[in-house]
């Protein structure tokens, strides 16, 4: 039972601060979400011991949820090893997340508001991971879809707050568009939405084909490409990743729980959930790989020259997303989820780190503006540090293992795609090096480009920040050598337990294993030159920036301007939408909707009206005459209708 | 059979009449000062007459000139209701409007009298003259305020087109009677049954009889397109008297509509089934579009019972036992909607002086939000809102016609109800969301406002009641069949 | 029987003929004329069928009380008829339209007559034989078969006198009325005071 209390603690944290919070102040709101979240954590904890270590598995089916004809839903939970992770991760990440937020949201007027958000985003996450079935996976993923709306958007008085808000909304609809169409093509091909009843049935379903406009199809691949797209939209992977940087408008904790450590691993998670599926659908894998490579290479590439703290490391976790795809598509997703887990670990140390110079920094977020920080924040600096060298994958640091094992499995796929995803995600890795550690150099080394009172008044942050970020810190250092074995080394088959189904034969893990020497090597020398690099860079000569940037003018625009995906969509989406959604909306809805409608109606009725009232002329022989109209009508209706079709 | 089983089984009517005679007698000794009493005395003897109409005997009288059955029990509690309801209404204003003369009540109690002829008639000629008597009474109280131009109005179109629906009336009867030599219902019904069943065509002559007569009644219930006397009469007569007129005449009428259609000319149906149809629509959309361009509150509410009735009608055109109870139930719900409502239109008085325009409701709710909340319950459920009574009222119609195939006319309805939901909607915008004008005068007087208390609490929780009220009005209608 | 016919066709003939100039006579003292004639005509249709005494009731009713009643309120009330018949071309096109309809429909009616099977036997009184009298075989069916009937059309009566009473009746006060009552019961003690009067003094 204490299972489904991990689940719902956060649910009843944030109903109550919801509830009572802005009655109550600030103290009691934060005391009642993250009390249940840390014993949320502590049960994570236990969860992952139990199911993952001692091999229990539970299903609960709570109560019947709803049916209608041939489609049967329950509240029904899975904890199984993936399960077990998820939540683990979840529930730890989201525990240091509400602690930090004690300190960092100290100045702000709505904390309880905040502290809801969070707790209920955590609530839906937990719902998502622990799902058994599609329906009530869907809820979930609508849910951390809504809390990320309310979160990007908390400082509603701000434009940009909204706008990025709505458009993460509104790109991530697009990807669920995907899911939904997806979720009901499952439905009408295996007739249950049932995990266990859909992951029975795949093998059968798999090569059977429909006819599609004429186009004879693979049903499995359709299905699953129709889930990877519900994926792509979660995970920012390329082509629907444009809210993910627009989203650090939220405040920084958001950006480290929401759109680092969790929810966009949820398409991930999907993925990997449905690895059932997935593997009878070669041909989708293949798309997941490519996507995921190209992602991870392109995200890496706008890293490379963005200026702003957070949206450089918003672009690496695209980029990392980008890593656990492909190694998704080759096969590999014990390596995906071990990334998964890691990256949540550091890629949250960093986004916290972040929001402590941030704060540190009266709220600026410019590189440019900074330097020079060693001395104030010792602390975030050396915290930084660890979150950077996880990142660019040193050995030793979890970093180092997942993606080592990713870029492994790549190689030892042996297929096209797999050595193009090896090549992309070396480059990659050499790339995100690079930046994190440009990142590093710009904030705290050098002389301070920031005016003197913001420098004066950079100061350390309090310890109720700090601590978490030690907590993430730890994770990071140790995730990777801890958990190596388990997720993906010898005691594989025994911690997954069948949670995920891989049909390669021999295992592309144990294959993985065994890649020549330099594989293993290749990431860390190409993460060692990129380091190397931004020392040169950021360090030894910082006008050589300027100089390469303009030197490869045009590259360095496209890659500044992120590909200028943003304003290609502007031009083919956005802007003919607005045109169409003006059109329709003056012309359809206010001419033809409302004309016909409502508005046409109404006039009708009081003309109607005005009709009615001017046949009451108030001369008694109109009214008399009316009456013998109406008998002689009713005569005639007769012989017209009895009679005159009796006879006629 | 002797005459004094005839006697037990008319005494209800008996006995209203020699109370009648007493009070006459009464009021012309003791002069017009004693009017108030005598209001008293009649609403008193509606209670006694309810209370033999209770415990009389169930038969026929007079060779079946007279029948005392469960639906004219029904139909005659409902009149007494609310004829005394109304009655009680007018104590205040008549003391203060000058319209207190003794007469009034006598005249009232006279019309009612006449409708529960009326309601019991087995006989055309029953019928007719309860009508007469109900009708001659009513025109003389519509113009009760000789000096005012608009009641003297009121009740001389009243008068020359009630004298034409009667002449309609008449010639109808005398038509079916060419056809059949009878007009007993019971002889009527047989030979109906025995000539007619299973024939493609009735005669024409007997059809075209019963379309006179229906005209003829129609216009008692201010049907379209027999309505136009229906607002000016309203606006004209005094306040009272059109809530008097709001309620139990219409009752009385569509009970006697719905004997003679079920009753002698049940076999035909089919026949009637359109003419009730056509009527139920014309009433429906009509009442509910004019009453939109509605200034004056008592017009408004002409219009609103001539879409009520159109209601009504809907379930008599169902034609079936379920179509009867549901009329039943709807001219129940209808009477404590009304009543209440005018009610409300009673308490309007400004510096002594009665207000009936719809824009002097603004803010009421800032002034008196008793009243206004009494009103809104009232307008809510004429707008058939769920779960007040009018809702019931409207489903139970409804679903009686769509029980017997009639979807269109169901349909229909209901549109028509969303049309006059607007106007009833206005009226509540009106109180509650617009600057308050002068407050009314207050206190509106202890009957005033416990009737309308009384009518928005039955109102409000009809559905307690609605058991009860349901079944015994399903025991009218079966009774109505024969069964 | 031929003459019965032949009288039977001259009073219908007249009957209809005196109904139009009812509504059609342009002086209204005319059109009373003309209803009276028509009440005649009925009067003698009556007695054709042989039923004496609603022909005279007819005559004395109607053409004495009711008929000249009317002569006395048309001729007191200064109607402007002129006026009045103003707005009658406007309406005769529709008017005329809806009449003749209505007329084609009854002609329909009667040309497709129908009675009853047994009709005949079903008559609630049938026609006694010839040696009782109209007077008293109505006389026999009101007051016993009919009696409810009787005393409701008694009651209407009844309020119809009421109303017109109350319509009418204008108590002013104010008003000095004679009272017969009072004057009979006057007395010289009641009527006269006897007062002493002082010389000088005044009253």
């Amino acid at each position: 039972m204490f299972y489904l209390l991990a689940i719902f603690l956060p649910l009843i944290g944030a109903a109550m601060t919801g509830a009572f919070g802005n009655r109550l102040g600030n103290r009691p709101a934060q005391m009642m979400t993250v009390i249940p979240m840390l014993l949320s954590a502590a049960l994570g904890c236990l969860i992952l011991a139990q199911v993952g270590f001692a091999h229990r598995e539970i299903e609960t089916v709570a109560i019947n949820w709803f049916s209608s004809g041939a489609l049967e839903v329950s509240w029904a939970f899975r904890f199984d090893t993936l399960t077990a992770v998820m939540v683990f991760v979840v529930t730890m990440v989201s525990a240091m997340v509400h602690v930090y937020s004690i300190g960092y949201m100290a100045h702000d007027p709505h904390v309880p508001r905040f502290m809801a958000y969070l707790s209920l985003f955590t609530f839906f996450m937990l719902m998502l991971v622990s799902a058994d079935n599609f329906v009530q996976m869907f809820l979930g993923w609508e849910g951390v879809g809504l809390s990320s709306y309310l979160l990007i958007g908390f400082w509603y008085k701000r434009e940009t707050a909204n706008a990025a808000a709505i458009k993460a909304f509104v790109v991530n609809r697009v990807g669920d568009f995907g899911f939904l169409l997806g979720i009901l093509g499952v439905f009408l091909v295996f007739g249950s939405l049932d995990f266990d009843q859909v992951f029975a049935g795949s093998p059968d379903i798999a090569g059977t084909n429909f006819n599609f406009l004429g186009f004879e199809t693979d049903i499995l691949t359709t299905i699953c490409i129709l889930l990877f797209i519900g994926a792509m939209g979660k995970s920012a992977q390329i082509g629907l990743h444009t809210w993910l940087p627009d989203a650090m408008e939220g405040p920084t904790p958001v950006s480290a729980l929401i759109h680092a450590a969790t929810m966009v691993t949820a398409g991930v998670f999907m993925v990997a959930r449905l690895s059932p599926m997935f593997e009878y659908a070669p041909i989708a894998l293949a798309v997941v790989t490519v996507v995921g490579a190209t992602t991870a290479f392109f995200a890496a590439t706008i890293g490379l020259t963005q200026t702003d703290i957070k949206r450089v490391i918003a672009y690496s976790t695209c980029s990392q997303l980008g890593y656990m795809f492909f190694a998704i598509g080759v096969g590999a997703y014990p390596a995906a989820i071990f990334h998964l887990m890691t990256h949540a670990f550091f890629k949250a140390l960093l986004f916290l780190g972040a929001g402590s110079v941030i704060h540190g920094m009266s709220d600026e977020q410019d590189m440019r503006k900074m330097g020079g920080l060693w001395s104030k924040m010792r602390v975030t600096a050396v915290l930084m540090w660890v979150g950077s060298l996880a990142l660019a994958g040193m050995p030793f640091f979890a970093g180092y293992y997942s993606k080592d094992i990713i870029l492994e499995s790549a190689f030892a796929a042996h297929t096209g795609l797999g050595t193009y995803a090896f090549w992309v995600g070396i480059a990659a890795a050499a790339m995100t090096a690079f930046y994190s550690w440009r990142l590093i150099f710009m904030t705290f080394n050098g002389p301070t480009r920031a005016d003197a009172h913001t420098y004066d008044h950079a100061h350390e942050s309090p310890p109720v920040m700090i601590a978490p970020l030690i907590v993430l810190a730890l994770g990071a250092i140790f995730s990777g050598w801890l958990g190596f074995e388990y997720f993906v080394g010898h005691e594989m088959e025994h911690f997954w337990n069948g949670s995920i189904l891989m049909l390669g034969e021999p295992d592309i893990i144990e294959a993985a294993h065994h890649v020549p020497e330099w594989v293993p090597l290749l990431p860390a020398l190409v993460g060692v030159a990129g380091i190397a690099l931004a020392f040169l860079f950021y360090k030894m000569m910082p006008t050589l920036p300027a100089r390469v940037a303009g030197g490869f003018g045009f590259v360095y625009r496209f890659v500044f301007n992120k590909w200028f995906f943003d304003e290609l969509y502007e031009k083919i989406f956005i802007r003919p939408a607005f045109r169409l959604g003006h059109g329709l909306w003056k012309g359809g809805d206010g001419q033809v909707i409302d004309g016909v409608g409502p508005d046409g109606v109404a006039a009708g009725v009081k003309n109607l009206a005005a009709g009615a009232v001017r046949l009451q002329t108030g001369y008694l022989y109109h009214y008399a005459f009316a009456m013998l109209i109406g008998v002689v009508g009713l005569v005639g209706w007769y012989l017209i209708t009895v009679f005159g079709g009796g006879a006629g | 059979m002797g005459v004094l089983t005839d006697i037990s089984v008319i005494w209800p009517e008996l006995f209203l009449a020699i109370w009648i005679m007493v009070m006459l007698m009464i009021g012309v000794f003791r002069g017009d000062g004693f009017g108030a009493p005598i209001a008293w005395f009649a609403v008193i003897g509606f209670v006694m007459t309810g209370f033999f109409v209770l415990t009389g005997p169930i038969d026929l009288a007079f060779n079946g000139q007279y029948i005392s059955d469960k639906f004219a029990v029904f139909s005659k509690m409902l009149i007494l209701l609310g004829a005394g309801l109304t009655v009680m209404l007018s104590f205040g204003y008549n003391k203060r409007e000058g319209t207190g003369a003794f007469e009034m009540p006598i005249l009232l109690m006279f019309a009612v009298l006449g409708m529960l002829i009326m309601v019991s008639a087995n006989n055309f000629i029953t019928l007719y003259l309860g009508l007469e008597l109900q009708s001659l009474s009513l025109y003389i109280v519509a113009a009760f305020r000789r000096d005012n131009l608009r009641s003297s109005e009121a009740g001389l179109k009243y008068f020359v087109l009630g004298a034409l629906s009667s002449g309609l009336l008449l010639y109808g009867i005398s038509l079916v009677y060419g056809y059949s030599g009878s007009v007993d219902f019971g002889v009527l019904e047989t030979v109906i049954a025995d000539n007619l069943s299973g024939a493609a065509a009735p005669p024409l002559g007997l059809v075209v009889g019963l379309v006179f007569v229906l005209s003829g009644l129609a216009f008692k219930i201010s049907a379209v397109p027999f309505h136009m006397w229906t607002p000016d009469v309203y606006e004209g007569a005094p306040t009272p008297v059109t809530s008097f007129f709001a309620v139990a005449p219409k009752i009385a009428a569509i009970a006697l509509i719905a004997r003679v259609l079920i009753g002698p000319f049940g076999d035909l149906v089919a026949q009637w089934q359109q003419i009730v149809t056509v009527l139920a629509i014309a009433s429906m959309a009509l009442g509910a579009f004019a009453a939109i361009g509605q200034r004056n509150i008592k017009r408004l509410m002409a219009y609103s019972s001539i879409s009520h009735m159109g209601y009504a009608l809907v379930g008599l055109a169902a034609g079936s036992q379920k179509g009867i109870q549901a009329v039943l139930v709807y001219m129940a719900i209808y009477l404590f909607m009304n009543v209440g409502t005018f009610a409300c239109i009673l308490a309007m008085r400004r510096q002594g002086r009665m207000v009936e325009d719809i824009d002097d409701l603004a803010g009421l709710s800032k002034t008196n939000l008793g009243m206004a909340s009494a009103l809104a319950i009232f307008m809510f459920s004429m707008a058939g809102i769920p779960p007040l009574a009018g809702f019931f009222g409207k489903l139970f119609v409804f679903l009686a016609a769509v029980e017997s195939g009639l979807v269109v006319l169901a349909v229909i309805g209901l549109l028509a109800s969303v049309v006059a939901a607007f106007y009833y909607l206005r009226v509540i915008k009106l109180m509650f969301f617009d600057e308050p004008v002068e407050s009314f005068d207050r206190p509106a007087g202890s009957e005033i406002t416990s009737i309308m208390t009384l009518s928005a609490i039955v109102t409000l929780f009809f559905l307690v009641g609605l058991g009860p009220v349901y079944s015994s009005a399903g025991a009218a209608a079966r009774s109505l069949f024969g069964l | 029987m031929t003459v019965a016919a032949l009288f039977f066709y001259l009073f219908a003939a007249l009957l209809i003929g005196a109904g139009f100039m009812v509504i059609s006579a342009r002086n209204p003292v005319h059109a009373v004329l003309f209803l009276i004639l028509a009440f005649f005509n009925a009067a003698g249709l009556f007695v054709l069928v042989g039923a004496e005494f609603l022909a005279m009731i007819l005559v004395i009713v109607y053409v004495g009380a009711v008929a000249v009643l009317f002569l006395f309120v048309v001729m007191m009330l200064d109607v402007d008829f002129a006026e009045m018949r103003e707005g009658f071309l406007q309406y005769l096109p529709i008017g005329s339209m809806i009449g003749i309809i209505l007329f084609i429909e009854l002609v329909m009616v009667l040309g497709t007559w129908v009675i009853a099977p047994d009709a005949a036997q079903i008559v609630a009184a049938p026609i006694p034989d010839a040696s009782v009298t109209n007077t008293e075989a109505l006389g026999r069916l009101i007051y016993t078969e009919y009696v409810y009937f009787f005393q409701a059309a008694g009651v209407i009566l009844l309020v119809a006198m009421i109303g017109a009473i109350v319509l009418t009746l204008h108590h002013k006060p104010g008003v000095k009325r004679q009272n017969i009552a009072e004057q009979v019961a006057r007395r010289p003690e009641t009527a006269i005071e006897i007062r002493d009067v002082k010389p000088g003094q005044g009253v």
